[in-house]
C-alpha cells in the first residue's frame, strides 16, 4: 500500500512541534531560504482559456516539480455537492479537473484518478452527467471512483479534535501517492467558507458516514474537518475561484467571478489566501484558526504569496447577516468562529 | 409472477450480477472487485426473489448469503466493522419475502427495525432549519438523526412485513411528508435552510414517493408527483431510474410506458462509466421485474 503511513504513522508531539516550529522559523523576517508554504494565486479570465499552462505555471511557482510528481499515482478530489441545471458555480468546474489532470500527468504522475464522495447525492453518475465533468472524464480517459460506495478501512484518528477514535477512509486512499483537493471558492452557511480543507470532506464514505455525512456533523463539523486534513494529509490542493460562489454557499449562493485559481501544498496556507481573496479574515474561520501552527499556517507574513497580489484580485464575497457562520465573519467585536 | 411474464430486460440483467457473484451467494460491489459488499449482496438477493422460478435455486443462496451475516439483534449491517450502519436491513426484509426458510430472520430483523428511531429533540424557534426535530423515522447510522431515503427504506420493508398501520411506520411517512419540498420532491431530507427551498433530488423523490404509495392521498404529495412526471422519462442512470420507475408502477399500478427504452439505454451507457454498482444494477433488475410496484410484485411472487 502505498500510503501504509495511513495505518501506522501517527505523528509525535516532536515531529509536531518541529512542524509548527518550521512555519514559525519561515515567518522570521531574514532568513537565508524561506521555508514558508508558497502559494500561488494566478489569473484565469474563465474557463474557455486554456487552464492547464496556467496550472503548469502555478505549480512550478509552489515548487513543485517532475521529480516529485514522477510515478506518482494521484487522485483529483473535485467538489461535487449537488447540481442544478445552468449553475455551474456550485461544484469545480470540469475544465479545472481536466486542467489538473493534464498538469500532473505532464509532470509525470503514473497515473491520475478522479473521486468524490457527494455529500447530498447518493446517484453519483446522476451528479456527474449533471454537472458536465462526466463527459470530461470520457475525453481524457480519467477513472472514476465513487468514493461513497467504496469499501472502507478504518485508521487512527490522527487529529482527535472531535470525539472520533477512528476514521473509516475509501480503500482507493490505500492504493494512491496523492491527494489533490480540487476545491471550488465559496461561502458556507455552516462553516463561513468552504475551501481546500472542507472538500476533504467528500472522501468520506456515505456508506458508513450517511447522507449527508451525519456521523461527522454529529462529531463537530469544524473538528471533523481538522481530523480528516490531519489524518489524510493531501498533498496539493487547487481551489477553483474563476466563478465561485457568495451568499447561501454551498448551494444557494449567487455565481461570484473572481478569476482566480489558488494553488499550493499545505491546505491551511491556500485555505487562508483563498479566503483572503474573498475579503474573509481566515482567523475569524474556526476551523482554519484551529489549524494554524498545527497543520500549517494562515497568518499572511507565515504563507510565501507569489503570483498576482492579493490587492490585484480581492473581490469581497457577500455574507449574510442572518447566517450565524457569517454573522461572525462580519462582526469586527467578536474572536473567531461560529 | 412466472419468469414468461417478466419484463425482457429482468433475465439481461440479473445474468450480468451472475458475473458478479460469488459461489457463496454473496456479490461484489463491482467487477473486478475482491470481497463481496452486502450492499451488493442484499440487492442482488431481492432481485433475484423477483427474478421467477428459473432463479429460485440462486436466490436462496444469495438469501442465505444476507442471513449469515444478520447479527442476533436482528440487523444486517454494511460491514462487521460498523454495525451501526444497518440500512441494509430494510432490503433484507423485502428479500426474505415470502420464504419459510428465512423467516425468522425476517421476523428479528423487523422486530429491529422497529425498535430503531432516527435521533430526535425539541423543537428550535430559532434553528434555520424548518424539519419538524421531534418526528423521528431512520437514520442512515445509528444516534444520528433520520433522513428521507433510509426512512422510506424501512416503510417498504415494514409495510411488505404487513406492519404499514403501526405507529413507527406512520411517524416515519409523518416524518416523510415533513421533509417535502414545497415546489414538489425530495432530497437527503431537508426541505428548507435559511429561509431557502432545498432542490429535490430524482433518486431520493422516486424512493419516497414509492414509499407513500398506498397509504398517502396523491393530494398531498400532487407537486413531488408532478415532478416524477416532469424527470422521470429522462433518467439514464440505474438509481434514480430505477426508483422513478418503482414509484411511477406504484402509484399508476402500470409501468411506465417509456420503461423498456430507459432501461436499455441505461444499460447501454453503463461502459461510459466503468462499470454500475452491482446495487443499482440490482435496482433496475427490480423495477423492470415490478410492473405494478414493489410490494405489489413481491405479493405477486409470494
Amino acid at each position: 500500500m502505498s500510503r501504509d503511513w495511513l495505518v501506522t504513522h501517527r505523528p509525535s508531539r516532536r515531529e509536531l512541534l518541529a512542524a509548527g516550529a518550521i512555519f514559525a522559523t519561515g515567518a522570521l523576517a531574514g532568513c537565508k531560504r524561506d521555508l514558508r508554504p508558497r502559494v500561488c494565486v494566478a489569473r484565469a479570465a474563465s474557463y474557455a482559456v486554456d487552464l492547464e499552462p496556467i496550472l503548469r505555471a502555478a505549480f512550478r511557482e509552489v515548487g513543485l516539480t517532475p521529480g516529485m510528481v514522477s510515478g506518482k499515482r494521484i487522485l483529483l478530489k473535485p467538489n461535487l455537492v449537488e447540481t442544478a441545471s445552468g449553475e455551474g458555480h456550485i461544484n469545480t468546474h470540469p475544465e479545472v479537473v481536466r486542467a489538473a489532470a493534464k498538469a500532473l500527468a505532464a509532470l509525470g504522475a503514473a497515473e491520475v484518478l478522479v473521486g468524490e464522495g457527494p455529500g447530498h447525492r447518493r446517484d453519483t453518475v446522476l451528479v456527474l452527467e449533471e454537472s458536465g465533468l462526466a463527459q470530461i472524464l470520457v475525453d481524457e480517459k480519467l477513472r472514476f471512483v465513487d468514493l461513497n460506495r467504496q469499501r472502507g478501512f478504518a485508521v487512527a484518528n490522527v487529529g482527535r479534535r472531535s470525539g472520533l477514535v477512528r476514521l473509516t477512509l475509501p480503500v482507493v486512499l490505500s492504493e494512491i501517492d496523492w491527494i489533490v483537493s480540487l476545491a471550488k471558492l465559496k461561502t458556507h452557511h455552516w462553516t463561513g467558507a468552504t475551501l481546500a480543507m472542507k472538500n476533504l470532506f467528500g472522501l468520506m464514505p456515505g456508506s458508513y458516514y450517511g447522507w449527508p455525512k451525519n456521523v461527522l456533523h454529529y462529531a463537530g463539523l469544524q473538528e471533523s474537518i481538522l481530523d480528516i486534513n490531519a489524518t489524510v494529509r493531501p498533498q496539493l490542493a487547487i481551489v477553483d475561484g474563476i466563478v465561485g460562489m457568495e451568499g447561501d454557499g454551498p448551494i444557494l449562493g449567487t455565481a461570484k467571478p473572481a478569476g482566480v485559481l489558488v494553488v499550493g501544498t499545505n491546505l491551511p496556507a491556500v485555505d487562508a489566501t483563498a479566503a483572503r481573496v474573498m475579503g474573509i479574515d481566515p482567523a475569524r474561520i474556526r476551523y482554519l484558526a484551529d489549524a494554524a501552527g498545527w497543520l500549517g499556517p494562515i497568518a499572511e507574513d507565515a504563507i510565501h504569496q507569489v503570483g498576482e497580489s492579493l490587492a490585484s484580485v480581492l473581490t469581497p464575497f457577500q455574507l449574510v447577516d442572518r447566517i450565524p457562520a457569517h454573522k461572525a465573519l462580519l462582526d469586527k467585536e467578536s474572536g473567531a468562529g461560529y | 409472477m412466472s419468469a414468461a411474464l417478466l419484463d425482457p430486460s429482468t433475465p439481461v440483467l440479473l445474468e450480468s450480477l451472475a458475473h458478479r457473484a460469488l459461489p457463496d451467494g454473496s456479490a461484489l460491489a463491482r467487477p473486478g472487485e475482491t470481497e463481496a459488499a452486502m450492499e451488493a449482496t442484499v440487492w442482488r438477493a431481492l432481485a433475484l426473489r423477483l427474478g421467477g422460478a428459473a432463479n429460485a435455486a440462486s436466490s436462496r443462496n444469495a438469501s442465505a448469503a444476507v442471513a449469515r451475516q444478520q447479527a442476533a439483534d436482528g440487523r444486517v449491517s454494511v460491514s462487521d466493522l460498523h454495525p451501526g450502519a444497518y440500512s441494509p436491513t430494510s432490503i433484507a426484509i423485502l428479500a426474505w419475502h415470502g420464504s419459510p426458510e428465512f423467516e425468522d430472520a425476517r421476523r428479528r430483523a423487523v422486530a429491529f427495525l422497529l425498535a430503531q428511531r432516527g435521533d430526535h429533540f425539541p423543537r428550535s424557534a430559532a434553528s434555520p432549519v424548518t424539519v419538524d426535530t421531534e418526528l423521528a423515522g431512520w437514520p442512515w447510522i445509528e444516534r444520528t438523526f433520520s433522513w428521507a431515503e433510509p426512512t422510506a427504506m424501512a416503510l417498504l420493508a415494514l409495510d411488505s412485513a404487513d406492519e404499514g398501520d403501526h405507529p413507527r411506520a406512520r411517524e416515519g411517512r409523518a416524518v416523510l411528508l415533513d421533509r417535502q419540498i414545497a415546489t414538489g420532491g425530495w432530497n437527503y431530507g431537508n426541505s428548507r435552510v435559511f429561509g431557502s427551498d432545498l432542490r429535490p433530488a430524482p433518486e431520493s423523490t422516486g424512493l419516497v414517493l414509492a414509499a407513500l404509495a398506498g397509504h398517502t392521498p396523491a393530494t398531498k404529495v400532487g407537486a413531488s408527483l408532478q415532478y416524477l412526471e416532469a424527470f422521470a422519462p429522462a433518467m439514464r442512470t440505474p438509481l434514480a431510474l430505477g426508483w422513478a420507475l418503482l414509484a411511477w408502477s406504484a402509484w399508476r399500478g402500470a409501468a411506465a410506458p417509456f420503461a423498456a427504452t430507459a432501461i436499455h439505454e441505461t444499460l447501454a451507457r453503463e461502459s461510459r462509466y466503468g462499470s454500475y454498482e452491482s446495487a443499482d444494477l440490482a435496482l433496475l433488475a427490480v423495477a423492470a421485474a415490478a410492473p405494478r410496484g414493489l410490494l405489489a410484485a413481491l405479493r405477486e411472487s409470494a
